[in-house]
């Protein structure tokens, strides 16, 4: 039985080459461009927090400091993975103009406190009082790292436990002058 | 002297008892309205740590804050569309329940229709070519039944002859 004729079948043919080719470019054409959040490349969102030790911190103060900033939560099983990482990469980095900052959400005070007497808290931990600084920074779960250059933009994101090996990447990464790889 | 001043008294109290009943009415109106524009915004936004939850329908901890975020910035005066620049800003546009009509999301827009034209054109051509094919075979068989049936007349009428001879 024919139910189209030849240049019919031609046209159908071409017509769902094309629609294989344009799902083809939506699924493999952006991929060299893909950034791991649409912040990465811009001016990291300024936030004040208020450390457990009761001092208050403001991002936009460290301008010329590159900063490694962390969401952790006491419940999350990856953030006591990269705990140790943390603390070593902060000894590590300490006096040279890199600052750790541990933004804890989603968490009661307690047990955020207690966490950090078991893991250490070296450099400044805060809670963040709104639960606004996550949703600015678009996380979506804990732990997940962002690395912001001197000048104050995010660099890169970081979804998943860190290792000493992935920080000093992306620190040395934020050091660097920016190339408009992006 | 007392009837008018007793008069006057009932008066202000009155006046001022409509006036806090239309204020205590106003922001009643006026809270319903947020609470609306958040339900409103919250089905426009999908949870990101969610599977195919909008915020206002996630119970996570995430959308609970999405949701008092929209809150507070529809209180400091803030519109729809800045709400939803300020997620897409953070998140990306996959955030949005239904992503903007622009660049490779148009396929997502038209596909559907695409596929009912295309579909439904299949169909009708299945269609129409199953009907004239039926017609051909009906036009067929028309041709061939008078030579069945003369061929069967033909043996009835041999048939006879064999019987009356």
């Amino acid at each position: 039985m024919k139910i189209l004729s030849t240049s019919g079948k031609i046209i159908v043919l071409i017509i769902i080459l094309s629609l294989i080719s344009l799902m083809g470019y939506a699924i493999f054409g952006s991929r060299v461009n893909i950034k791991t959040s649409p912040l990465v490349g811009t001016v990291a969102p300024d936030f004040a927090l208020k450390t457990f030790d009761g001092e208050d911190l403001k991002l936009s103060d460290l301008k010329g400091k590159t900063v490694l900033l962390n969401f952790w939560a006491s419940w999350c099983m990856p953030c006591r993975q990269e705990a140790e990482a943390l603390e070593k990469s902060w000894q590590k980095y300490k006096g040279k103009d890199v600052v750790f900052i541990g933004v804890n959400v989603w968490d009661e005070n307690s047990n955020a406190l207690s966490y950090l007497n078991k893991f250490g808290g070296g450099y400044p931990h805060g809670m963040d009082p709104n639960e606004e600084i996550q949703v600015d920074y678009g996380v979506g779960g804990v732990p997940e790292t962002f690395f912001i250059d001197p000048s104050g933009n995010i660099r890169d994101k970081f979804s998943g436990p860190l290792t000493e090996q992935i920080i000093d990447y992306f620190v040395l990464k934020a050091q660097q002058p920016q190339n408009n790889e992006s | 002297m007392t009837n008018s001043s007793t008069i006057n008294t009932f008066i202000l109290y009155t006046f001022l008892f409509m006036a806090t009943l239309i204020a205590l009415q106003t922001q009643s109106l006026a809270q319903g309205s947020i609470d609306d524009q958040v339900k409103e915004i919250s089905a426009l936004l999908m949870c990101p740590v969610c599977q195919g939850q909008s915020i206002g329908e996630s119970n996570s901890n995430l959308a609970h804050d999405m949701r008092e975020i929209t809150r507070r910035q529809l209180e400091e005066g803030k519109s729809k569309e800045e709400i939803l620049a300020y997620f897409v800003n953070s998140y990306g546009e996959s955030i949005l329940a239904s992503p903007p009509p622009k660049g490779i999301n148009w396929l997502l827009w038209l596909l559907p229709g695409v596929a009912i034209i295309f579909g439904g054109l299949g169909i009708t051509l299945y269609l129409y070519n199953s009907q004239g094919n039926k017609t051909k075979e009906q036009d067929t068989s028309k041709k061939i039944k008078p030579e069945v049936d003369n061929d069967y007349i033909k043996k009835i009428e041999e048939e006879l002859e064999k019987g009356d001879s």
